[in-house]
């Protein structure tokens, strides 16, 4: 089996269990509030209506929206909390319709009959109104079903451990197994259970106790077998010590244990830079005996909120994100003033505490194929102005709505350019085919040199810069041992060294923990 | 058993508006000896099915009184009052998960009669209503014919052992023969259980076939009521006469067939 695909069933017990609790948990909540509503609101036509209108709407939010937005109704918090209400709300639409419909639907001569035979409310529901609804109620289950194990994908962004993991993770990082790997255990999942419901009302409908027996038996051998691992201490080692197996695994120099199980929760953003930056801690961590967790895939303010509420402990940011987005500072300033009053800016705000720089700048940068700039003559974004009408620049959805690139498109006269949003994964590539003009590149990303961009200068200095610092929560901060532990990170990753690294997962397909071997030799880090 | 002389069911003065002041049913006076089959006849939406909804409050009552078994319906608890009343209507009413055995159950089961006991009355009354307990009653509703999904109807509403039995045109979704057979069939089972009956129909020739008395409705009102003779022999209105006209024709078939 390959180093890859070894990873990827490493992590499994891990996801899969996450995913499996979030989605039924949902669902048996979704249900548990559907279903007796369904049954209240049936009879009562307006009330009926009302509900399935508001059950419409939150259907309309699109799943990432809701999940995304239950992060600040909930306070900010981050994780289980937030994918669980969104999940379950879900849910409800598709049971709670079909419970009206089913039971609306319910023929009236045979309502008349059980009322005309002295049935009473009570009796009338549960002896023939829901036995003859069930198949319809069955069905919207059997919906709700393959909606939540689907959407439980994307609870990854607000932080909760799932199959969507795979899928984010594979994306930024262009491990297409991996999507697939995610899919395949998504869908096969939502297609087990559906069946398994779908065999439970056929023995209820047909009253086989054996088949009942047997498929509640297999439900719930499935649901105890994927979140066994939830619960107990599994024998099998991390995932980036099976990667380990057979070549020489990384040790760290500093003294052992001096964080002997602590345990240390570290927050990333989705993209390859944020997933070598987190393995990188997590294995200097796990050499001093520190018990690391990881939330990977954060979107950028969520993983914010949750060092600033101590959900997380450690994340990897960069100043002129901080001081955009969340100081919401127009105005670039000179590198250095910006680290410092950024850092004393989150200590007095927040707590948060700067640990200090990595070394490495990852900026915002316009790039376009060395071709195209020689061919316009362009070495400066300035000259683009007068060609701004032909031109496409793509970018991450982000970039667009931040200061960044509005304030480059007034300084450098580029408002006739079109914008088109996408992954950013897919934006190097689309560069180099032609496919857009320019990019919002990264400075540290490794397709620049590999596809012959350049990165157009910024002499007006309009680009605020984007020091890579580590941050500490206000909690962490406090831990002893924690800033001893990483201070040797401080400073010890240059521009090029993080660009190489993030060739290596980007572009030769290694994973971040065989970037994180190559780094830590790289940097001098590793056993001597 | 009731003194044949105190009726079985009282109607004084029945009365039945709807909301928006629509009279269904107005001043109904109507008395049910122990027994006794009374048929209420009259064209669709005369108020007759109205009526009889009343008496099991199926329908409630908006004037007048309605006395069974020497109670004012009104102070009975409807779920109790339909229990000690048999009801067959329209179709078939048959609940069609359950199979024959358990739609006819469902009543002793309701009123709490241990298992053992509720089996031997399911078997009593598949063998009233003539179907072979073995063949059909583990059968499901659509697995029968529309004659033996009525005769499962008519055992399911005798099971509870009723007092009364209501009948919503139970007779009029079958075809001529086998609803032939089920009108005899039901006479001989009122004959031998003694129940009294109150049975609904549009049809004048089932009416004065089952009936011992039959009371003539339109637009919300008994026109005429007294035995199918007293109604033949002086219809007090042309209404009745009208209606009357058909059946007599097949009473007359009928007379030559049996002579």
């Amino acid at each position: 089996m390959n180093a890859n695909l070894a990873e990827r069933f490493a992590e499994l017990p891990d996801l899969l269990s996450g995913h499996v609790l979030l989605s039924v948990a949902a669902l048996v909540v979704g249900m548990a509030i559907s279903l007796p509503l369904g049954i209240f609101a049936a009879p009562r036509r307006h009330l009926a209506n009302s509900v399935l209108n508001i059950a419409s709407v939150i259907q309309t939010i699109p799943g990432l929206a809701l999940l995304a937005l239950m992060v600040p109704l909930l306070g900010g918090t981050i994780g289980y909390a937030p994918a669980f209400m969104a999940l379950m709300l879900y849910s409800i639409l598709p049971i709670l319709r079909n419970t009206i419909v089913g039971l609306q639907g319910v023929d009236r001569g045979v309502i008349e009959a059980a009322r005309g035979l002295g049935l009473t409310d009570r009796e009338r529901l549960w002896q023939v109104e829901l036995p003859l609804a069930l198949p319809v109620i069955v069905a919207g289950l059997r919906t709700a079903t393959v909606w939540v194990v689907g959407a439980a994908t994307l609870a990854t962004p607000v932080g909760a451990p799932s199959l969507g993991n795979y899928i984010f993770a594979g994306l930024q990082t262009r491990n297409w197994l991996s999507v697939i790997f995610g899919c395949l255990f998504a869908a096969g999942l939502a297609i087990l259970l559906d069946q398994l419901i779908r065999l439970m009302e056929m023995a209820a409908r047909e009253r086989q106790k054996g088949l009942a027996i047997r498929v509640g038996s297999a439900l719930m051998i499935v649901l105890m077998a994927a979140t066994l691992p939830r619960f107990i201490e599994l024998p099998s080692p991390a995932p980036a010590q099976v990667l380990a197996e057979g070549e020489a695994p990384a040790r760290l120099r500093a003294q052992e244990g001096a964080l002997q199980g602590a345990r240390v929760r570290i927050g990333a953003k989705a993209f390859s830079e944020q997933y070598i930056l987190a393995d990188l801690i997590e294995t200097v961590l796990e050499g001093e005996g520190a018990d690391v967790e990881r939330r990977d895939n954060l979107g950028s303010t969520i993983v914010f909120d949750a060092l600033r509420t101590n959900e997380i402990d450690i994340s990897i940011d960069y100043t002129g994100t901080i001081w955009a987005t969340i100081m919401n500072r127009p105005e670039p300033i000179d590198r250095y003033a910006m680290f410092a009053e950024m850092s004393g800016w989150l200590y007095e705000q927040h707590g948060i505490v700067t640990l200090g720089r990595l070394g490495f700048e990852n900026a915002y940068g316009f790039a376009m194929r060395a071709d195209l700039a020689g061919e316009l003559g362009a070495r400066t974004l300035g000259d683009l102005a007068a060609h701004a009408h032909d031109l496409e620049v793509g970018g991450d959805a982000e970039v667009f709505t931040r200061s960044e690139w509005i304030s480059t498109r007034d300084a450098y006269g580029l408002g006739a350019v079109s914008t088109r949003a996408m992954d950013a994964t897919f934006m190097y590539d689309a560069v180099r085919d032609g496919q857009v003009d320019l990019i919002s590149a990264y400075t540290t990303d490794g397709r620049i040199p590999a596809y012959d961009l350049v990165v157009l200068d910024d002499p007006l200095g309009v680009l605020p810069p984007y020091d890579a610092v580590i941050l500490l929560s206000p909690e962490a901060a406090a831990r002893a041992g924690l800033a001893d532990a990483l201070a040797p990170l401080v400073g010890a990753i240059d521009s090029t060294d993080m660009r190489e690294a993030n060739r290596l997962v980007d572009l030769e397909r290694q994973t971040p923990s065989q970037a994180v071997r190559w780094l830590l030799s790289e940097i001098g880090l590793d056993e001597e | 058993m009731a003194d044949p002389a105190t009726p079985i069911l009282e109607l004084q003065a029945v009365a039945k508006t709807y909301a928006g002041g629509v009279e269904a049913v107005r001043g109904v006076d109507l008395s049910l000896a122990p027994g006794e089959l009374l048929a209420l006849t009259g064209e669709s939406g005369c108020g007759k099915t109205t009526v009889l909804k009343m008496i099991n409050r199926l329908e409630q009552a908006s004037g007048g009184s309605i006395v069974f078994r020497g109670r004012d319906i009104a102070g009975v608890d409807p779920v109790q009052l339909r229990r000690q009343i048999g009801w067959v209507m329209q179709g078939d009413g048959l609940f069609p998960h359950f199979t024959v055995r358990e739609n006819i159950a469902i009543l002793p089961k309701l009123l709490g009669w241990d298992p053992a006991r509720c089996e031997l009355r399911v078997r009593e009354m598949m063998k009233l209503v003539q179907l072979d307990v073995e063949e059909f009653g583990e059968r499901y509703p659509h697995a029968l014919s529309g004659g033996q999904r009525q005769r499962v109807g008519f055992a399911r509403a005798l099971a509870g052992n009723p007092g009364l039995v209501l009948m919503d045109e139970a007779f009029s979704a079958l075809d001529p023969i086998t609803r032939d057979a089920l009108q005899q069939d039901f006479k001989r089972l009122q004959a031998e259980l003694g129940f009294s009956a109150v049975m609904v129909t549009h049809d004048m020739a089932e009416a004065l076939i089952m009936a011992d008395r039959i009371a003539v409705m339109r637009n919300g009102e008994i026109v005429q009521q007294g035995t199918p003779a007293e109604l033949l022999r002086a219809p007090a209105q042309d209404y009745v006469a009208q209606l009357l006209e058909t059946p007599r024709r097949q009473m007359r078939a009928i007379a030559e067939l049996d002579a």
